[in-house]
C-alpha cells in the first residue's frame, strides 16, 4: 500500500494551489459560492473566466488518456479540484467536464470523442443536463419525453426539469424515449444536443435560497441529429449508468469544506462566548474534531477512488457511497457550524455576515448534492443491490 | 499511489484467517469468556511458533521485523475472528520496549516475548477514569537502587496472566506530564495483588493493587519523569493497531448481518428484501469504507515515519464510534435471535464497547485532534 504522491503530483498540486489563490483574488464581490456561477452574469463570467484559465494549463482534460491530451493520472485531476475546492471557484463545468467527458471516454463513438473533447477541454463549450421530468425523478427510467426517429434526426418532445445551469449552458446531454413498444431500461437513448437548437424554452425555478440555479426545460418538436447519440440507440440507460457513475464519484464539493474546517477553528479561536473564547468550551472542540475525523475519511475515500478510477475498478456502489458520504458531510458540517455561530448562523453572505456567511450557503445548499444525481436513498438502494447482493425491489 | 495490499500482505492475511478459523472457533471463543486464564496457552505457543509475537520485534531479538503497516493487516484479520487474550496488548507494548528500552531491557525481554514466553501488558488507568496525565497518581518513591510503587491501576488487560506490567507511575508531585515514569514491573513482584473485573467483554482487565512494591531502577522504562512522551508513542501506535482490530470486527458484523439478511425468511421473503433493512445495511457499508482508508492511511504513515498522531486519533476517534454502531446494528438486524449469549453478534458488540477505552476513548483522541487542528 502506498499513499505517497509522485514527485510530479506534488508539483502540479503546489501550482494548482498557487493559480487558484491568484482566482480567488478576482472573485466578484457577490459570489457566495456554487451556486453563484449560475444565479448571476457576473458569476457566470467568473466561471468562464476560471475555466479559460485552467483550460489554457490542460486542468480540464486531466485524467484522460494521453490520446485525447490528458495525462492519464485521475490523482491530478483529484488534487486539482482539492485546491478548486478550498479557494471555492468554479471554472471547471461539472456537467461537461466530470460527467460527460469521462462517459465518452467510456461510451462514446470516435467521432464524438473527436467533436466535444476539445471543446471541454478548452472550455469553449458548456454542458447541462436534461434527464428527470416532473413525473419522473427517482424512477428516472420511467421517463416519457419522446424522441421519435426520423431518417437521420429524432424529433423531441417532452417536459424537463430540475436542469441545472440550462439557461447558462451552450449544449446538453439528454436521454429520451426513443422506443414505446420496447421494455424499460431497453427504450431510452442519451443524445447530444445544441441548446440553441429551436423548440427548446429555458425556464428557472428559484432555489430555495432565492437563487437562479434550476431550471424547466420545454422541448417542442426538437430536432436532434442522430450523429450525436452516445451509445447505441434504445440503449441509453446503459450510458446514463456510466455517467451516473462519473457524476456521483465527484468529490469537488466536499472539498470546500476543508477551507471552512479552518475558517471554523479561526472563528472559534476568535470570538468568545461566556467570557472565554469558543475554542476553550470542550463541546465545541469535541463537534469540531468530529467533523476534522469525518473530513479526513472523505479525503482518504477520495483517493481510494482515484486509485480504483485510474485502473478501471471503480463500482457503482463505490460512486454512491462517495456521493452519500461527502453530501451528508456537507450538511452536518453546515449544521454544527451554523450552532456554534449561535444567533449568527442565520445570516447571509453580507457586510453583517460572520465566516462570510458560508455556514449559512452550505446549510440549504447541502440539498443540491443530497438530492440530485439520485437522491440518497436512491444510492442507499443501489449500494444495497449492487454491493451487498440484496434482492432487487419488483 | 497504490492503494491494494502487498502480495506479502494477502499472505499474511491469508494465514492469520486460516490459523484462527481452524484454532478459534466462535464457541472456543466463548469458552475462554469463562476460562479463569481468559486465554488458551497452547495456541499462544503455536502464535509464538508461527512468528506472530515477533512480527514487530527486530531480527537481532529472534523477532520478525515486519513493517507497521504489515502488522496492522495482519491485526486486521485477527479482529475479524476475534481472538481471546492479551495478544493486542503484548504487541503494542512490546514498541515501547524496541523504542525505548535499554539495551538489556530489550536482551532480556524482546527474545522472551517473541518467543511466547513473556506476556506484557500495561497499567494505566486509575479509578478516576482519565485519559490525560492528570489521571496518573500511583506514586513510585526512589528508595535506594529500587522505587516503591504505592496504588492501584484499574482495567488492565490481562494482568493476572501478565509476565510484565508497563507501570504508568508518577514520581514528581504535580498532575502534569511531566514527573511521569514508565516502570517495567515484573507481574509476580511481591506486594501486587490482582482480581479480574466484570467487563462487558469478559476480557479479563483487572484491578492491580500495588502496596510497597519495589522495583530495580534499571527497570525505568525511557527517562525518569519524561515517561508520557513514550506513553505517547504506545497511544499512537496502540490506537491504529486497536483501531485495525475494531475495522476486523466490524468488517465482520458487516458480512454476517448481510449473510443472515439473505437467508432470514419473513412475510415469504428474505428480510433483506426490505428497504428499511437495505439502508441500514448500506449505511453500515459505508462506515466500514470510510473507516479503512482513514485507518490505512494512518497505518502507511507510521510505517514509513511520517508523523501521524492526528491521523492516529482520528482513526481511533471514528472507528470507535464506527463499530460501536455497527455492532448495535448488527444486534438489531439479527432480531431476537441476535440478541441470544449463543449468538456471534453479541461478541462483536461486546468487543466494540470494550475496545473504545482502549489507548483512548473517542473524547480523549477528538481531544487531542482538536488540539492539532489549531483549536486554541
Amino acid at each position: 500500500m502506498d499513499f505517497r504522491l509522485t514527485d510530479k503530483q506534488i508539483e502540479h498540486r503546489k501550482e494548482c494551489y498557487k493559480v487558484c489563490a491568484e482566482l480567488e483574488k478576482k472573485k466578484p464581490k457577490n459570489w457566495v459560492g456554487f451556486e453563484s456561477q449560475f444565479d448571476n452574469d457576473e458569476g457566470w463570467a467568473f466561471h468562464r473566466y476560471c475555466a479559460k484559465e485552467f483550460a489554457k494549463r490542460g486542468w480540464l482534460s486531466l485524467g484522460w488518456p494521453k490520446e485525447y491530451g490528458g495525462t492519464g493520472d485521475m490523482m491530478e485531476k483529484v488534487l486539482f479540484a482539492e485546491a478548486r475546492g478550498y479557494y471555492d471557484l468554479a471554472g471547471s463545468d461539472i456537467f461537461g467536464v466530470s460527467m460527460l467527458a469521462p462517459t465518452l471516454l467510456a461510451a462514446g463513438s470516435e467521432e464524438l470523442k473527436k467533436e466535444f473533447l476539445p471543446k471541454i477541454a478548452s472550455a469553449e463549450l458548456m454542458f447541462c443536463e436534461l434527464w428527470s421530468e416532473p413525473n419522473s425523478g427517482s424512477d428516472l427510467a420511467g421517463l416519457q419525453a419522446s424522441a421519435v426517429r426520423k431518417g437521420d434526426e429524432f424529433i423531441v418532445n417532452g417536459q424537463k426539469t430540475w436542469n441545472t445551469g440550462a439557461h447558462r449552458a451552450d449544449w446538453a446531454f439528454g436521454v429520451y424515449k426513443s422506443d414505446p413498444n420496447a421494455k424499460k431500461h431497453h427504450n431510452l437513448t442519451f443524445i447530444l444536443c445544441d441548446m440553441k437548437t429551436p423548440g427548446i424554452t429555458v425556464k428557472g425555478i428559484p432555489y430555495m435560497s432565492g437563487t437562479h440555479v434550476y431550471n424547466e426545460v420545454y422541448l417542442d418538436d426538437v430536432h436532434m441529429p442522430a450523429k450525436y447519440i452516445v451509445g447505441q440507440e434504445n440503449e441509453g440507460w446503459a450510458v446514463v449508468n456510466v455517467l451516473a457513475g462519473f457524476e456521483r464519484s465527484n468529490l469537488d464539493m466536499v472539498y470546500g469544506l476543508v477551507r471552512g474546517l479552518e475558517d471554523l477553528v479561526h472563528f472559534c479561536n476568535e470570538n468568545n462566548r461566556g467570557g472565554q473564547p469558543l475554542s476553550k468550551d470542550p463541546m465545541v472542540r469535541n463537534k469540531v474534531a468530529d467533523l476534522a475525523c469525518q473530513l479526513e475519511a472523505v479525503r482518504t475515500l477520495a483517493y481510494r477512488v482515484a486509485d480504483q478510477q485510474n485502473r478501471n475498478e471503480m463500482g457503482l456502489m463505490d460512486a454512491a457511497a462517495v456521493k452519500v458520504f461527502a453530501s451528508e458531510l456537507m450538511e452536518k458540517y453546515a449544521h454544527v457550524a451554523c450552532d456554534i455561530m449561535g444567533p449568527y448562523g442565520q445570516v447571509k453572505h453580507s457586510k453583517f455576515a460572520k465566516m462570510n456567511g458560508a455556514p449559512e450557503y452550505t446549510y440549504q445548499g447541502c440539498f443540491v448534492p443530497i438530492v440530485s444525481m439520485g437522491t440518497n436513498e436512491i444510492q442507499r438502494n443501489i449500494i444495497a443491490w449492487y454491493g451487498l447482493g440484496l434482492p432487487r425491489m419488483k | 499511489m497504490d492503494l491494494r495490499f502487498t502480495e506479502q500482505q494477502e499472505i499474511l492475511k491469508k494465514s492469520a484467517r486460516d490459523f484462527l478459523t481452524k484454532e478459534c472457533p466462535k464457541a472456543r471463543v466463548r469458552e475462554l469468556a469463562k476460562d479463569p486464564k481468559g486465554y488458551d496457552p497452547a495456541v499462544w505457543q503455536k502464535m509464538a511458533e508461527l512468528g506472530w509475537l515477533g512480527f514487530n520485534i527486530p531480527e537481532e531479538y529472534e523477532g520478525m521485523g515486519y513493517s507497521f503497516e504489515d502488522l496492522t493487516m495482519h491485526i486486521e484479520e485477527v479482529g475479524k475472528n476475534i481472538l481471546p487474550g492479551p495478544y493486542i496488548s503484548t504487541v503494542v507494548n512490546t514498541f515501547a520496549i524496541v523504542e525505548a528500552g535499554t539495551d538489556e531491557q530489550k536482551k532480556d525481554l524482546l527474545p522472551k516475548i517473541s518467543n511466547g514466553n513473556c506476556i506484557l501488558t500495561l497499567a494505566w488507568f486509575e479509578e478516576n477514569g482519565q485519559f490525560d496525565a492528570s489521571g496518573i497518581t500511583l506514586k513510585a518513591v526512589s528508595k535506594g537502587n529500587d522505587y516503591v510503587l504505592n496504588g492501584t491501576k484499574v482495567l488492565v488487560d490481562s494482568a493476572h496472566v501478565a509476565d510484565y506490567m508497563i507501570v504508568v507511575a508518577r514520581t514528581k508531585a504535580g498532575s502534569g506530564e511531566d514527573g511521569v515514569t514508565l516502570f517495567l514491573v515484573d507481574a509476580k513482584s511481591a506486594g501486587i495483588k490482582t482480581e479480574v473485573m466484570p467487563t462487558i467483554a469478559h476480557d479479563s482487565l483487572c484491578e492491580v493493587v500495588f502496596k510497597d512494591v519495589a522495583v530495580p531502577a534499571k527497570n525505568v522504562l525511557g527517562k525518569v519523569d519524561k515517561g508520557w512522551a513514550v506513553l505517547q508513542t504506545i497511544i499512537r501506535k496502540g490506537s491504529i493497531l486497536k483501531s485495525a482490530e475494531s475495522l476486523g470486527g466490524l468488517t465482520t458484523v458487516v458480512e454476517m448481518t448481510v449473510a443472515y439478511a439473505k437467508e432470514r425468511v419473513q412475510y415469504d421473503r428474505p428480510i433483506g428484501a426490505f428497504q428499511a433493512l437495505q439502508h441500514k445495511m448500506s449505511d453500515m457499508w459505508m462506515t466500514m469504507g470510510t473507516s479503512r482508508y482513514l485507518l490505512y492511511e494512518a497505518a502507511w504513515m507510521e510505517s514509513n515515519d511520517i508523523p501521524c498522531f492526528k491521523e492516529a486519533s482520528m482513526s481511533k476517534a471514528y472507528i470507535n464510534e464506527a463499530y460501536k454502531t455497527i455492532a448495535a446494528l448488527g444486534v438489531k438486524l439479527h432480531g431476537g435471535i441476535g440478541t441470544s449469549y449463543d449468538h456471534d453478534a453479541p461478541l462483536y458488540f461486546h468487543r466494540a464497547k470494550a475496545a473504545d477505552t482502549v489507548y483512548g476513548s473517542t473524547d480523549f483522541h477528538r481531544e487531542l485532534v482538536a488540539q492539532q487542528i489549531g483549536l486554541k
